[in-house]
């Protein structure tokens, strides 16, 4: 067949798409469960750091990750109202895809919104750790525009709701050697045994603008600044003060003080 | 209101996609030698740019994300790994279209740009604002403000890398550097200048 | 060209960053990491000799209006099967590419290939220039990155080389490494040193300078 006729230019360009699309698509779809997986074990890494239940010094294998993740107590809570919510299922839940969707998010007012989120989901998960029978710690997703991208992160405070127990961020497209100084582990060190909310009740958390002096009483508030990234660095404290001020998990945690949670009963022992 | 116009300076200034992204640098190092080319370059890419992130972003959100073909009763579905795919055979086709348009409404800018326009098809930056319309996950409106921003952006860094070049072109550079080596190093002082005004808040 | 011509050539004598200015858009962007750049290198190279291949197989068949259309969309569908194994296998380093493997699509050096040798040769030529050009861009790639991340993180692929001063050590990283402009300025010196070896790769200056006149002594 002639190269030219408008006939063999359709066929080709047929033959091309339909040969194409099924490779792309058999690529698809084998993969998908894979790369669903990795996102389950990314996600599990992430907030396991935070319990403190992994041993130290010791390399977890994925698949304890994976087992350690799912034993975690998973609840979604209701952000505007401060109370768990039991009606949406914790395994499909996507905070992210919420945030963006209207009838599952609210706007942020703009006197609150410190952290630029323009919408944030009406609901997020949340992780109870409990130590025989005591909460222990409970982690909290944090999120907020830094200099060149939202920077996502999980932020654990201990029983008393008030101090840090740790904290991670595991996603950001800031700078790399100045704005992603926030994912280095000694300073998310400085983190622990900080305080959140001052004797007001104000969130009083932040990064200091230089170096913290350790006398002084607005020490147990602050961690250190980091060098050449202010940005990022206001843009962390403006994000902590919104997810725990009065449009973020305040509520929230004002509720659990005078109703502490109480840890679901476990699976029923099998009769042998 | 104001999300558009923050999203708009956003692009031009701290996220511009020639000098903070990179993207479309081969045709900006190869044109921008002139002025008057590198302006009417720009201006196509603006309306290119323009025309085709509102338009991948209505295709993304009406038939390719997950869950979005529910309106034909589809919503398990998910097409989105056919986006790269889709995004590019829209930017060829409206290349192709606007080809025609000017060819026959303005054939000065047309002889202008030359072989340019069916160039602009492969310029990474027009991809490139359509992916990140994908990846930062904005509406139509945002998107519309990013597609001309974007375009505005790069167009404002081809014109002045191309009026830094004017003004280089009776210089003395050495012999090694001479054309490409010394575009270069120019192009990497203007991005790191356009680098100091991130942080600026609106 | 013999075969062994065709792997060569664009390694240095034609190599498609440093002399044709083709694909630098991602080499700017990802090398500030030498796993990046290696796996980006990598994913090219098998985009280019897939994408070489099939063009060069059906190029007999291939009507002069769709040509374009269907190069494109053969490049795409390679890439798009490429990010999805990345995606699946190396999480990790498919977060930091994102945009940039999808950015293959217009990379210059594929659609370039494929016009000036797929669609003419035969397929074994198209591969070997294909493997030629894949490894000419991953060589300027992995000395950007490499250049980069030593001075600039104190690293390599990860691993600790040099002792960096937040660590107690004596190195003190080049943060200005770490930023994307400095790609530019090496990528130019890398272009100098290139054309100070090879002179005839350099530019012309399109006028002459009139020569001042030269003042009489004396008189």
């Amino acid at each position: 067949m002639n190269n030219d006729s408008p006939v063999k230019a359709f066929l080709v360009v047929l033959i091309v798409a339909v040969v194409c699309s099924s490779l792309v698509s058999a690529a698809v779809v084998i993969l998908r469960p894979i790369q669903l997986n990795n996102q389950l074990l990314d996600r599990s890494r992430n907030i396991m750091q935070l319990t403190g239940l992994l041993s130290e010094g010791v390399e977890t294998d994925d698949e304890e990750m994976l087992a350690l993740y799912k034993s975690l107590d998973s609840r979604i809570v209701d952000i505007d109202q401060g109370l768990f919510d039991n009606t949406v299922n914790t395994d499909t839940f996507d905070k992210r895809r919420a945030a963006s969707n209207p009838e599952l998010s609210v706007v942020v007012p703009a006197e609150y919104d410190q952290a630029n989120l323009g919408r944030r989901s009406r609901h997020a998960p949340v992780y109870l750790v409990w130590r025989e029978d005591q909460l222990d710690r409970i982690i909290l997703p944090i999120r907020g525009a830094a200099m060149w991208s939202t920077v996502y992160g999980y932020l654990a405070l201990e029983a008393d709701l008030n101090t840090v127990a740790a904290a991670t961020f595991y996603e950001h497209a800031d700078t790399p050697g100045l704005g992603d100084q926030i994912t280095r582990p000694d300073w998310l060190a400085q983190w622990q045994g900080r305080q959140i909310y001052d004797a007001q009740g104000e969130p009083r958390f932040a990064v200091s603008t230089g170096q913290v002096e350790s006398g002084s009483p607005a020490a147990q508030y602050q961690v250190d600044a980091l060098t050449g990234a202010t940005v990022t660095a206001d843009a962390v404290t403006a994000l902590v003060h919104y997810w725990l001020g009065p449009h973020g998990y305040q509520p929230f945690l004002s509720q659990l003080r005078e109703q502490p949670p109480v840890q679901n009963s476990p699976a029923p022992v099998e009769d042998s | 209101m104001s999300s558009f116009i923050d999203i708009f300076f956003r692009s031009v200034f701290l996220e511009n996609l020639a000098l903070a992204y990179f993207l479309g640098m081969c045709t900006f190092l190869a044109v921008s030698k002139q002025i008057k080319t590198t302006l009417g370059l720009g201006i196509t890419v603006i309306v290119v740019e323009g025309i085709s992130v509102p338009l991948n972003n209505l295709i993304y959100n009406l038939l390719l994300r997950d869950g979005a073909l529910g309106w034909v009763q589809l919503g398990h579905l998910d097409f989105s790994f056919l986006g790269l795919l889709s995004q590019i055979a829209v930017i060829a086709a409206m290349i192709q279209i606007l080809e025609m348009v000017l060819n026959r409404f303005f054939p000065a800018l047309y002889n202008t740009l030359g072989v340019y326009l069916p160039l602009l098809t492969v310029n990474c930056a027009i991809l490139g604002a359509s992916l990140f319309m994908v990846q930062r996950d904005y509406n139509f409106t945002e998107s519309v403000a990013y597609g001309l921003g974007a375009g505005f952006g790069w167009a404002l860094a081809i014109v002045a890398l191309a009026g830094l070049r004017e003004k280089m072109k009776y210089c003395d550079v050495p012999d090694g550097l001479q054309g490409l080596g010394i575009t270069f190093i120019t192009t990497g002082l203007l991005s790191l200048a356009f680098m100091g005004i991130a942080g600026i808040q609106f | 060209m013999s075969l062994k011509q065709s792997l060569l050539t664009p390694l240095l004598k034609e190599n498609p960053v440093t002399l044709h200015v083709l694909g630098i858009c991602a080499a700017l962007a990802i090398t500030n990491s030498l796993t990046s750049s290696l796996i980006m290198s990598a994913a090219m190279t098998i985009v280019l000799v897939i994408s070489n291949a099939t063009i060069s197989m059906i190029r007999k068949h291939l009507p002069g209006s769709v040509r374009i259309i269907v190069q494109i969309t053969i490049i795409a569908s390679a890439v798009t099967v490429i990010d999805q194994l990345l995606t699946a296998f190396l999480p990790e380093t498919a977060k930091t590419l994102s945009v940039y493997i999808s950015l293959i699509v217009t990379n210059c050096i594929v659609l370039g290939r494929a016009e000036a040798c797929a669609m003419k040769s035969s397929v074994g030529t198209s591969i070997l220039d294909a493997l030629g050009n894949g490894l000419g861009y991953g060589i300027v790639l992995v000395i950007v990155a490499t250049i980069r991340e030593l001075f600039g993180k104190g690293s390599l692929m990860g691993y600790r080389i040099l002792e960096t001063v937040q660590d107690g050590g004596w190195f003190q990283p080049n943060e200005m490494l770490m930023l994307p402009p400095s790609a530019f300025f090496i990528i130019g010196f890398m272009v100098w040193v290139i054309r100070i070896w090879k002179p005839e790769q350099q530019e012309k200056v399109d006028f002459e300078p009139i020569p001042l006149p030269v003042e009489e002594e004396g008189s």
